[in-house]
């Protein structure tokens, strides 16, 4: 173990520091970069590309072909990067961002090591994550996540044995069945928790939607996975049970209780941004009550509350791995600004591309958003469900906590220990949010949210300990002045 | 919109306003406790959870005895706290240790331990002895100073037994409500809060930083400053610290803490360098703990007044009035219940209490 920066690994400073490798981020990079500041790109992977653009840096032939179009617009982006001279970081979890006088400090943890990385600007392109979907037995192995078995599928080719039943709603849960059915998996269900409500709702937007990239792409997924996979629709109960791992799933739909006998069970029900370390640098957020979900304050610029920090890609709002890009690209611009690279005309000529291609992009989104906000009895559980899977603790337990006084997550941490563990409420802050607004009455935006501490990501106390402090910090904990 | 109106309102819902509220109830005396809400400051929340003795007032004997009398009757606190809740606070009470990490600071603890009356039964421990104690220290630790009054509890539990415990009581919780103002009134005081006034026969300042402007209303004075305090908090891992060590502690469900900075700063923002000073330190001590992870950090602040020691007092002004502050809230929780609640339900702070009056900060003035 030994701190940095060395200059091989991390360097010491830079003007732009840019959070996550995705399409925002390496569009930011790239762009940053020719604007001729000196860019940092941090990604915890070994390579660039995101979730999106995982496998376009190192696919066969073969997966090239089933990739199809997302692989072209990856290795563009991925050789657009390598040749604009940002300095790419691979393998770094960025843990905490610390906004100080001079600008900012990035705590940066690599393997083993760490250090500081100093930054004029910070752009968060940090993505979204999977937004739980909480009913009874969700914690039993055997059921896991969309994303998770996707990543599993890709790392390592590994396909579930034994029946298989997807869960929740969204675009990215048939995405997966779709890849799970290629790769030989034996799908026996898809349940889907969507309501015709729903797409009565979002049908004032649905022309724009078929208008939209998303439409053709979209039908043939649906159609495809119809052909090979039963989809149960309006699904309103579903529970996994077991007692030592997963052994059946039970769902009601259409008035009829049905027993699926699985092994795995993968559920999904919408992406949400990830907003943690947006968050901790005190940046604003809304309360988004399309999306059921936070979202960071920005400007047309992706410009946050706090100056100097910018916020693209799904991390400000989902739309998408092409939106993100041009968002990434307008942040990259705005931070050039800020630097003193270009001036306000040039700012803004810059930006008439990016403009354009985004609005082209954002096209069907509310579509999407509509109709895919999770139904309130998935996103806000009751009973004995779990909550909160690092400390155990069940809906039932957090409405005790609210009738007993408590008016936010805050005090619920104090009281049950809701929302204190490893994942930092990444699993259950919405739903804590959701049922604490529920309970009281309130608008979720009155409740407000967990804090988000640091570390972002993960860290051992030795990594702490080799960031640097100053004797001021040291005399605070040791409170015996050094050299004497 | 019409007053609301008790015999006693406590404002401030952390440690020491609860403590107090929960000894003021019972089904006679309409008592409230007034909290704020989520993202309150609230000093509780940052308490490392030691009960402890050894240091405290070694120039201040009142202090040091009061401290002593606090620790005494903690588990006659925490029994009753399980019998009228059942929440168990994870009360351990075996003794503590402060650890120097070189010989110069066991040099400075030796000399402060030598200023200690025999009352306070703090002492040295070298390392051979403490080897036994506290297996797998590092090789930079020189000694320690113990004393076996100390110990430590859950500080969340203990928030929250108080807090159910007052309502099992009869009390009445009354949540977003920070105080704006307090006047006397008819009959009493009435107090302007974010949810309206409410009126009472007497009144408790106990609302930490929030007292220094709430005292002067009632002829009373909290000259409190906040001194910000930064904690680590690390994956469970199995019993390894058998005893609490003053900035190291493994709570009841496993998680080592480690703390903490004294830092003259009124951001509960945590920072960097000064995390990296607790681990660096941390790791010294118990070498093993470089390996563990890091779940998260989290600063507090704390009320402090010029010289550290508590503040309890009635106003001459305004009898029924009364303020109490102090920075040790769960070492001095069993004291705040069981000793200071009924002396202020019987109208009068007695004796004893009259070295923690604030005119002591007013005696250069006075002479």
């Amino acid at each position: 173990m030994s701190p940095l920066p060395t200059d091989a690994v991390l360097p010491a400073a830079c003007d732009v520091a840019i959070v996550g490798a995705g399409p925002a981020g390496m569009a930011a990079a790239t762009l940053a970069a020719e604007f001729g500041l000196d860019a940092v790109l941090l990604d915890e992977h070994a390579a660039p590309g995101g979730e999106v653009y995982r496998e376009s840096a190192a696919a066969s032939a073969e997966r090239r072909a089933a990739l199809g179009p997302d692989y072209e617009l990856g290795v563009a982006a991925i050789a657009a990067l390598e040749r604009s001279g940002a300095h790419h970081v691979p393998g770094a979890r960025v843990c905490g961002v610390a906004n100080v006088a001079e600008g900012f400090e990035l705590c940066i943890a690599i393997d083993q090591d760490a250090g500081i990385l100093k930054a004029r600007c910070v752009i968060l392109a940090v993505g979204a994550l999977e937004r739980a979907l909480q009913i009874d037995g969700w914690t039993l192995p055997g059921v896991t996540s969309a994303g998770a078995a996707q990543r599993q599928l890709r790392a390592s080719g590994d396909v579930p044995a034994g029946p298989t039943v997807l869960a929740g709603c969204g675009p990215l849960l048939y995405q997966v069945a779709q890849q799970l059915c290629a790769a030989g998996a034996n799908v026996v269900a898809i349940l889907d928790t969507l309501s015709v409500a729903r797409f009565v709702r979002a049908l004032p937007s649905a022309i724009e939607f078929m208008r939209s990239p998303y439409y053709a792409r979209g039908a043939k997924l649906l159609k495809d996975v119809n052909e090979t996979v039963p989809i149960y629709h309006d699904v309103l109960v579903l529970s996994a049970l077991g007692n030592e791992k997963l052994v059946s799933v039970r769902f009601t739909a259409n008035k009829r209780t049905v027993t699926l006998i699985a092994d795995h069970l993968v559920l999904h029900q919408g992406i949400v941004p990830e907003i943690h370390l947006a968050d901790s640098l005190g940046c604003d957020m809304v309360w988004n009550d399309t999306a059921a979900c936070w979202k960071p304050r920005v400007d047309t610029w992706g410009g946050s509350s706090v100056a100097g920090v910018f916020i693209a890609g799904d991390g400000a709002g989902i739309a998408g791995a092409n939106g993100a890009a041009h968002r990434g690209a307008l942040a990259a611009i705005a931070a050039a600004a800020a630097l003193g690279r270009i001036d306000t005309p040039k700012r803004d000529a810059a930006a008439v591309v990016h403009r354009q291609a985004l609005a082209q992009s954002l096209r069907g989104r509310r579509f999407l958003d509509t109709l895919y906000r999770p139904p309130e009895r998935f996103r806000i559980p009751r009973g004995d469900t779990i909550v909160c899977r690092c400390e155990n603790v069940t809906a039932r337990e957090v409405i005790a906590a609210v009738h007993e006084g408590c008016t936010g997550p805050n005090q619920l941490k104090i009281f049950v220990r809701c929302g204190m563990g490893p994942c930092q409420g990444r699993d259950c802050s919405l739903a804590v949010t959701e049922i604490i607004a529920r309970e009281r009455g309130v608008h979720p935006s009155a409740v407000g949210r967990f804090r988000a501490r640091f570390p972002a990501q993960a860290l051992t106390l030795g990594q702490l300990a080799m960031l640097p402090s100053s004797p001021a910090d040291r005399l605070a904990v040791t409170r015996l002045p050094e050299d004497e | 919109m019409k007053a609301r109106s008790y015999d006693i309102v406590v404002v401030g819902g952390g440690l020491v306003g609860a403590a107090i509220a929960y000894g003021l109830a019972e089904p006679s005396r309409r008592v409230a406790m007034l909290d704020e809400g989520d993202r309150a400051s609230r000093a509780a929340r940052g308490n490392f959870g030691l009960i402890w003795v050894q240091g405290k007032g070694i120039d201040y004997p009142p202090y040091a005895a009061w401290t002593r009398a606090s620790a005494q009757r903690w588990s006659e606190l925490a029994t009753r706290l399980r019998e009228e809740t059942g929440i168990d606070v994870a009360l351990q009470q075996r003794g503590g240790v402060h650890l120097c990490l070189s010989e110069r600071e066991l040099t400075v603890r030796s000399a402060l331990v030598a200023r200690a009356t025999v009352a306070n039964g703090i002492e040295i421990l070298d390392r051979n002895a403490l080897m036994h104690l506290l297996p797998g220290i590092g090789s930079d630790v020189a000694g320690a100073s113990y004393c076996a009054a100390d110990g430590h509890v859950n500080p969340l539990k203990l928030l929250h037994a108080l807090h159910a415990a007052f309502v099992a009581r009869g009390g009445s919780i009354v949540s977003d409500c920070a105080v704006r103002n307090v006047a006397t009134g008819r009959g009493g005081f009435t107090l302007t809060t974010a949810t309206g006034p409410i009126d009472a026969a007497r009144v408790v300042l106990a609302a930490g930083l929030g007292n220094a402007t709430l005292a002067p209303q009632l002829g009373l004075s909290a000259p409190v400053r906040a001194q910000r305090g930064q904690i680590i908090a690390l994956e469970r891992a199995p019993p390894m610290l058998p005893l609490p060590v003053e900035t190291l502690r493994q709570t009841d469900s496993g998680t080592i803490l480690a703390g903490d900075s004294q830092e003259e700063n009124a951001s509960t923002e945590t920072s960097m360098g000064v995390l990296s000073a607790i681990a660096a330190r941390a790791v010294r001590a118990f070498p093993r703990l470089a390996e563990a992870r890091v779940v998260r950090c989290w600063a507090a602040l704390r009320v402090l007044t010029p010289d550290r020691y508590p503040i309890y007092q009635q106003s001459r002004t305004a009898p029924g009035a009364f303020v109490a502050t102090c920075h040790s809230g769960v070492t001095l929780a069993a004291a705040h219940a069981i000793e200071l609640a009924p002396q202020i339900a019987a109208g009068s702070l007695g004796a004893a209490l009259l070295p923690f009056s604030a005119d002591r900060f007013d005696v250069a003035v006075a002479n």
